[in-house]
């Protein structure tokens, strides 16, 4: 086995680990999504700026999943060491 | 350190001893079974979804219905993340594309291996989805009359939830279909 085989093998495995963050950001939002449905059904009349806030938040959550992902296709794509 | 990478060479050239799809093979049901390590999201997210369910149904009996459909709804997109697993599971069982493929014998197996953990990423989304069921089905039991403003701000926030669980999904679906290491 070559040694660029060889690193094109642990180029896969470490996409697939840097996936693995977006665990953060599913339970993160999720937990929003459930906070922002309660206070909507506190205060309907606040819905506007109720789900303004929720997106906003959820937005700064996303960001290590995104991280992860251009990791992800750094090492499929654009990988430095092939 | 040295009897650690004599450790590593020695396991890499036991292997090199197999035929590439053996590898393939021995890494994609290894794949598979990381896949389903997701399931731990939907069961967690959704029994806390079932548990709010009851307990808003305790406090308001005559909106059961409400309840309970809210419950449901919500629990449904909490199940995606373990459906994606099992669909990609099945896939790399009965369906794989990297079986016959003329590459390195490792890299086909690493690919299997990194689009199953990169499943693994479905536990966030199945959490937090649930989460969000729950506290929409305890609103509607107190407030029947929001139901639609509820549910959709509900369903908002857990498709925003939902997009690193897609983002795994296509990478898994790259690496098995669009692999850049081959060819």
């Amino acid at each position: 086995m070559s040694g660029e085989a060889l690193i094109q093998a642990a180029s896969a495995i470490g996409a697939g680990l840097a996936m693995i963050a977006g665990i953060g950001a599913g339970i993160g939002q999720g937990f929003a999504a459930g906070k922002g449905a309660e206070a909507v059904g506190k205060q309907p009349e606040a819905q506007g700026v109720i789900v303004r806030t929720m997106l906003l938040g959820a937005a700064v959550a996303e960001t290590t999943g995104i991280y992860g992902l251009v990791i992800a296709l750094i090492l499929l794509f654009a990988n430095p060491f092939v | 350190m040295g009897e650690i990478s004599n450790l590593v060479m020695f396991l890499l050239e036991w292997l090199n001893q197999f035929s590439a799809e053996t590898l393939v093979i021995s890494a994609t049901v290894i794949g598979a079974g990381l896949t389903m390590i997701a399931g731990i999201g939907p069961g967690i997210g959704q029994g806390f979804a079932a548990g709010k369910g009851a307990e808003a149904v305790g406090k308001n009996a005559e909106n059961s219905n409400n309840i309970t459909l809210v419950m449901l709804l919500g629990a449904a997109v909490a199940e995606t993340s373990g459906i994606f697993s099992l669909v990609v599971a099945l896939i790399l069982l009965y369906s794989n594309p990297l079986i016959g493929l003329e590459a390195a014998g490792f890299v086909l197996a690493a690919s299997a291996l990194g689009a199953g953990l990169a499943m693994i990423a479905g536990i966030g989304p199945g959490i937090g989805q649930g989460y969000a069921a729950g506290k929409g089905a305890e609103r509607v039991g107190s407030r029947p009359e929001y139901q639609g403003l509820i549910v959709r701000v509900m369903l908002l926030g857990q498709a925003v939830g939902q997009t690193t669980g897609i983002y795994a999904l296509v990478v898994a679906l790259i690496l098995l279909f669009a692999n850049p290491f081959l060819g």
